[in-house]
Parts: structure tokens; sequence; C-alpha cells
């Protein structure tokens, strides 16, 4: 199997000011990061809000550089590559479809402007994007509204037209059905499954909804603090996690099921601040199973019956 | 069925805001002491101007009519503003999504926790103080002294949450109506901040109301549950008998879109519902799904019966 996209020791760091007196403190946000994913896989990112998640999503699309470390695409090095070069390869979808279209651009020349900053022929532009909409499940009649005039799914149709009209090899999915009702969320999960089997694309796809990455993933890995803890196939990961952050969150998702009650996951009060990094294993103040050694020793990444796991104690 | 009244009975609640659109179209709602009646059902579906409706917080120009509205058996309906100001905060609290957009972001914790107290109970502001920091703790906030001193912006999420909920109980209300309390929130905190709800629904013998679209918390806090729908309620029942035998189709479009972890085949498309929902403007008759619906018949066009089957579970569908 290729490899689509290799993250070599990736770190990220932001300088965060926290008053005119006092210095600055440093925040890595991503720190360490190594992982590869297969031509025509997914990988999904799944981990608490301010594990990192997003900012390693935007140093894969070259929207922020790495502090250290390197990304090869298709075996070449991101950071050698220009703009456009990015944007053939890698295409981003975000969020929040109310907030990543232009709202005063007619649905049409949104989804042409990747091609436009490419340079591709007018009368070109209009034929790819019409067969893209289509391609999405959009009727043709949408191209001339206004991103206002469509609902929550549609929008996050056309954002997904858009990134994938330069045909790219890679998508990086940024929580791209966390807006949007269940309903309308299983529509663009199976929507987002069939391009990938047809177009033959690699994704990377963050979420923080479990379930969700359970179904779109082959491959999951789990982010704290800007480590990935554990790595695994999907199956692997969610039949036997191994990491007791895994487990805590695997145990945290309310599945609707009746008469199961609340579970007690055991994480206690204290939320990981990411400016303020524990020593030794940085999920210890929170891990329901540390002993006195995981506040000292960092733990290495190591590999426990196939997932690849940070955790002195598992096994 | 019938024999305690409910502390929250409402009956036929309609609301406008456009005059042509009626947001809610006879909704009926019963909470029952000490129990957890869930309202779930996607964006636009009329759950949160429900409670609004309930809690006389709807924006100024919104048109409310029930058949009848009370709390206590005390009709709330031709409640004076002051009377009801009485009400809200003391008797029956409510809880909103965001805890950042509601705290004030100018006041320290403690000094609006307090301002509860002091306006509804006339006590002073220390007493407030005391009272607060009993809450926090309750609420399982370590040091809570520290806390009343702090800003809304110093603490996390998960925190935020937890003061909200305290500030809501300041009062010993009856009633806590809860909109989304933990869409906002991370997994594990969901966890945490749901089991808090429920333990102090069973020390304190509290009335909850909770607003979500997430079928996962229902399924596991709920004792009864109303399903909405383009503004009314299509399906309700005891949460054991809504999960284990719904009977609207749109309950069960709803439940078959939720990958459940553990069981999710890949590579086999999820359940959905096709198309969106529906704007309805006066004049509508029949059922508000039946353009989304599998099982629609030229019936659904014309009307719609409410079924019951005796034992608390109604829907309305042509379907038996």
């Amino acid at each position: 199997m290729s490899i689509a996209i290799e993250v070599r020791n990736a770190t990220r760091a932001f300088r965060q000011s926290t008053g005119v007196f006092s210095t600055d403190r440093t925040i890595r946000a991503v720190d360490g990061v190594s992982f590869a994913v297969e031509t025509g896989s997914c990988l999904g990112i799944v981990g608490e809000s301010g594990c990192g998640k997003s900012t390693l999503a935007r140093l894969i699309l070259g929207l922020l550089p790495v502090s250290s470390g390197e990304i090869l695409v298709e075996g070449q090095r991101l950071a050698d590559m220009n703009r456009r070069e990015r944007a053939r390869l890698i295409q981003p979808v975000f969020q929040d479809p109310f907030s990543s279209l232009n709202p005063r651009r007619r649905i049409r020349d949104i989804v042409a402007m990747p091609l436009q900053a490419q340079g591709i022929a007018a009368r070109d532009q209009a034929s790819r994007v019409e067969e893209m909409l289509i391609r999405v499940g959009l009727p043709g009649s949408i191209a001339d509204r206004l991103p206002a005039q469509l609902s929550g799914g549609q929008r996050q149709r056309v954002a997904i037209a858009r990134a994938l009209v330069l045909r790219p090899r890679i998508v990086v999915c940024d929580e791209p059905t966390s807006a949007l009702d269940v309903s309308v969320q299983a529509q663009i999960l199976n929507l987002l499954d069939e391009l990938r089997r047809d177009l033959g694309l690699t994704y990377i796809f963050i979420s923080h909804n479990l379930a969700v990455v359970e179904h779109i993933s082959d491959r999951v890995a789990v982010m704290y603090l800007g480590r990935m803890v554990e790595q695994a196939s999907t199956d692997d990961l969610f039949a036997a996690p191994s990491h007791p952050y895994t487990k805590a969150l695997l145990a945290s998702v309310l599945t609707p099921e009746p008469g199961l009650g609340i579970p007690d996951v055991g994480l206690g009060d204290l939320y990981p601040d990411p400016a303020n990094v524990p020593p030794g294993c940085r999920f210890h103040p929170r891990c329901p199973v540390a002993e006195a050694r995981c506040a000292i020793e960092v733990p290495l990444p190591r590999d426990l019956n196939s997932h690849q796991i940070e955790c002195l104690l598992a096994g | 069925m019938h024999d305690a009244p409910a502390l929250l009975d409402v009956e036929g609640l309609r609301v406008r805001f456009n005059p042509k659109i009626e947001a809610i179209r006879g909704v009926s709602l019963r909470v029952e002491r000490g129990q957890t009646h869930c309202v779930v059902g996607e964006s636009g579906c009329g759950k949160s101007v429900s409670a609004l409706a309930v809690m006389g917080l709807l924006a100024r120009g919104a048109k409310r009519h029930a058949a009848h509205m009370r709390f206590d058996g005390q009709d709330i309906l031709g409640l004076s503003e002051r009377d009801l100001q009485k009400l809200r905060g003391d008797r029956m609290a409510m809880i909103f999504q965001e805890p950042m957009t509601s705290l004030n972001p100018a006041y320290t914790v403690g000094s609006q926790m307090a301002e509860v107290l002091v306006r509804h109970r006339r006590v002073s502001k220390q007493q407030g103080l005391d009272r607060a920091a009993e809450l926090l703790a309750k609420v399982g906030i370590t040091a809570p002294g520290m806390r009343l001193a702090q800003y809304p912006h110093q603490l996390s999420g998960g925190l935020r949450q937890r003061v909200m909920i305290a500030m809501a109980l300041m009062c010993d209300p009856e009633l806590l109506i809860a909109d989304e309390p933990t869409t906002a929130l991370d997994v594990t905190v969901q966890a945490q901040i749901l089991r808090l709800l429920r333990d102090l629904q069973q020390e304190l013998g509290l009335a909850i109301l909770l607003i979500t679209h997430d079928l996962g918390v229902v399924a596991r806090i709920a004792h009864k549950v109303s399903v909405m729908y383009a503004g009314e309620v299509v399906e309700s029942a005891s949460a054991t008998d809504l999960f284990a035998n719904p009977r609207h189709p749109y309950t069960r479009g709803l439940l078959a879109c939720v990958p459940v972890p553990g069981t999710i085949k890949r590579g086999e498309p999820l359940g959905s519902i096709p198309g969106t929902v529906p704007r309805i403007a006066d004049g509508f008759v029949g059922c508000g799904f039946r353009d989304r619906c599998v099982h629609a018949m030229p019936a659904c066009a014309i009307s719609v019966p409410s079924r019951d089957d005796g034992a608390g579970h109604r829907y309305l569908c042509h379907l038996q």
C-alpha cells in the first residue's frame, strides 16, 4: 500500500501573551505527532476540545507552518510546495457551512473559486462546477442561489463540492457534521463515504463524535493535549481500547439505550490546560489508574497488540 | 395516570412570531414532580420556543395561546410580567446551552449568584454568597471560595455549566428547564454534568424539562419523552416504551440515523431521513412529516389522527 500522507514528529507551538508585565507562555498545541495514512483510507482523529486536533488539520492543510518536524504528501515535503500545488493535492471541509461560504457569492462562483485560482479557462470551469454539484447530490438549479437560501445540509454539500472540484488526493474534514442535525448528518456521512470510494480519496476525518468516527474511519488516532496517545485500526480500537483515556472516551458515549444510566467515566474535575502540561504522562492527573511513576516518567510510544500507545501501565 | 396534578401542565400551546406561520402548533406537555421529561427534535422543530413560552420569555411581538398552562395547579398563562418574574429564578429556573453567553462577563461568579437570592428572598449579599459557596460545592466544584471571586472567562466550559446549574438552584426551584445543557461540552464532561443533574434530582426532588437533539442523552436520563417535529409533538411516551417501541415514522427515522458504537458496519450507509423540515404555513392540513415519510399515503394529506395505546404512549399518525 502506498502512503498518501505522512506526518513525522510534527510540533506547532504558539506564544500566548499573558499581560504586559509577565513573560509570554508557550503552548504546544501539537507536540511531536507522527502518523501515516494509506492511500484511499480514512484516518479518524478524536479528542476533546483543546487537544490540538484542529491545529493538526491546519498544519496538514499548510495553513500553518510546523514549528518542527515535517509533513510529506505523496512523498513530497509539504513545506516545499507553493499554495497552488498544495491546493491541487489537499482540500478542506470545515465544520460550519454557515461561515465557510462567502454569503455574497453565488454557489456557482463559490465552487468555481479553486478552479479560478488555478487559472483554468472559464468555459471549462462551468462544466466542472455543474458536474461536481450533481456529484454531491445538489440540483443544478441551486447554482445561481446564495448560501443564505440553502439549508445547512445543502451548504455542507456545497463545501464538499468546492473541496472536490480540483480532484484533490486528500481531504481534511474538520468536524464536517458537528453543526448539522442528526438526520442531515447521516446524509452527509453517507455522501462522504461514497465519494471516497468512487474517487479513491484519502480522508483525515477529525471529530469529537466517536460514533461518527467509527462509522467512517479505517484507522483511529486519539489525541490528548497535543499528543497521539493511541492509534489502531478502527475495529481494534473500538473492540479493545488500551489507553485509559481512550477507555474513558468510549465509556462516555451515550448510546440511545435506555436503562444503561449515565456512565461514571472517573476522570475527575481537572480539565486539561494546554498552557500547563503536566510532567510525566500528560494524562496522569485525570487518569483513574495512574501510579506514582506516571507523574515522573514520560511514556514513549510503543506497540501493544497492534495498537500504538503512549502509556506506562497498559498491557 | 392523571390522578395527581403534574407540576407543569401545558395543554394546546400555540406560538406565532409571524402573522402567517405558527411556530408551535398545539403542544401539550406534562412534567411530573421529581421526574425528567425530555423534549427531543431537530433544529427548528420548536423545542426551545416551547420552553421559552412556558417561562414567558418569548420575544416581544410573539403571540402565545394555550388551552391551559399550569404550574403547581396555578394558572401561569394570565400572570403579569411582575408575577412571572417572581416565579422565574425562584420556583422555576432555566439553564441554557452556552454558559458563556448566559453568564455576565463583567461580574464575578459570586456576585451574580448571590443576586438571585438577594432579589427573590431579600437576604443580605453575604448570605447570598454563603449559599452560592454551598451550592458550588454541591455541584462538585472544588475550592468554591476561590471560584466565587473569579469571572466567567476564567472557568472552563464544564465549570461554567456547573456554575449555571448552581445558580439555577439558588432558590430551591421545583422545576428546572434545561435547554441543551450539555451540547457545547465534551463527551466526558457531558457525562459528568448529566450525572450531576440526575443526582440533584434524586436529592432535591427536582422536576426537569430537558430539551435536546441528542437521543443518547434522552435514553439515559429521561422518564418521559416528547418527540417534536415542525411545531408539534408527534410522539410521546415513557423513555423505555419509546425506545423499545417507537411508533411514529419520524421517531423511527431519527433512531436509525444515530450511529451506535460497537454496532457499526463500515461500508453500509447509515439510515437517514431524506429531504428537509418543511415550513408550515396557515391552512396546512394533514401530517407535517408526509413529504419525508416512507409510509406516506393519500390520507396523510387530509388528516392526521391522534392515537393513544391507553398506557400513555401517544402519537400522530395513520399507521396503527
